[in-house]
């Protein structure tokens, strides 16, 4: 399956990208198996427990993904 | 832009204190007491001078974020109405970034929910601040 992935603020300067699509094809995959395919695939994602979200609704490692699904991983906010 | 839209917005655009106050008062001639938080730019942080600020958000969630803020302070405190409106584009020093209006019966519940709702909205909604300083650029990563 297919995954959007997002990634906002120092994580986008870093990964040197805003976003990108990665392929899938695990059952019952989870956002934990996205962030791995992820880190692979981008080297230059620092260590850290990000915050994250699916769909635009906040999210688990532990989350259960599904095709064509947003995933975003995300440094602490800092609005306000 | 529906009444309902009018009270939680994310936008470019400067604006007014005193509108927003004047409309979340037209709602109830029940509010005895508005309190309001207003965030704004600050020249000089951890040492550093600024010159400018930059706002990024996660579109559509950021908004359903503060949506969802709004309705939560609404049912958790005894208060009446309250608006929330985060500016996300360039700001310079001085100028407005974040209000909150509560409007209450009384003052304490207002001055509660609003406090609790800056410190809410810091942790719970996808905006980040990028400062601009002489030296460079650098993203904020802590919301004291």
């Amino acid at each position: 399956m297919k995954i959007n992935v997002l990634f906002f603020g120092m994580l986008a300067d870093k990964a040197g990208n805003k976003k990108v699509s990665i392929e899938i094809d695990k059952p019952n995959a989870t956002v934990a198996d996205v962030i791995s395919i992820v880190r692979e695939k981008i080297k230059t994602l620092p260590e850290g427990n990000f915050l994250l979200a699916v769909n635009e609704e906040q999210a688990e490692p532990s989350t259960s993904i599904s095709d064509k699904d947003e995933v975003a991983i995300m440094p602490p906010f800092s609005g306000g | 832009m529906t009444k309902e839209d009018k009270k939680v917005r994310i936008q470019e655009e400067d604006f007014s204190v005193e509108i927003e106050i004047k409309e979340l008062l037209a709602t109830s001639k029940l509010i005895g007491g508005v309190v309001t938080f207003l965030g704004t730019a600050r020249d000089f942080s951890e040492g550093k001078n600024v010159e400018t600020i930059e706002f990024e958000e996660y579109k559509g969630m950021a908004l359903k974020a503060l949506k969802k803020l709004q309705i939560e302070m609404l049912s958790r405190f005894d208060i009446i109405e309250a608006r929330i409106i985060h500016r996300v584009t360039s700001v310079k020093p001085g100028e407005q970034i974040v209000l909150i209006v509560v409007g209450a019966e009384h003052r304490k519940e207002a001055f509660t929910a609003c406090q609790w709702c800056i410190d809410t909205l810091k942790e719970t909604v996808p905006i980040w601040k990028k400062e601009l300083t002489p030296d460079g650029e650098s993203w904020v990563t802590s919301h004291p």
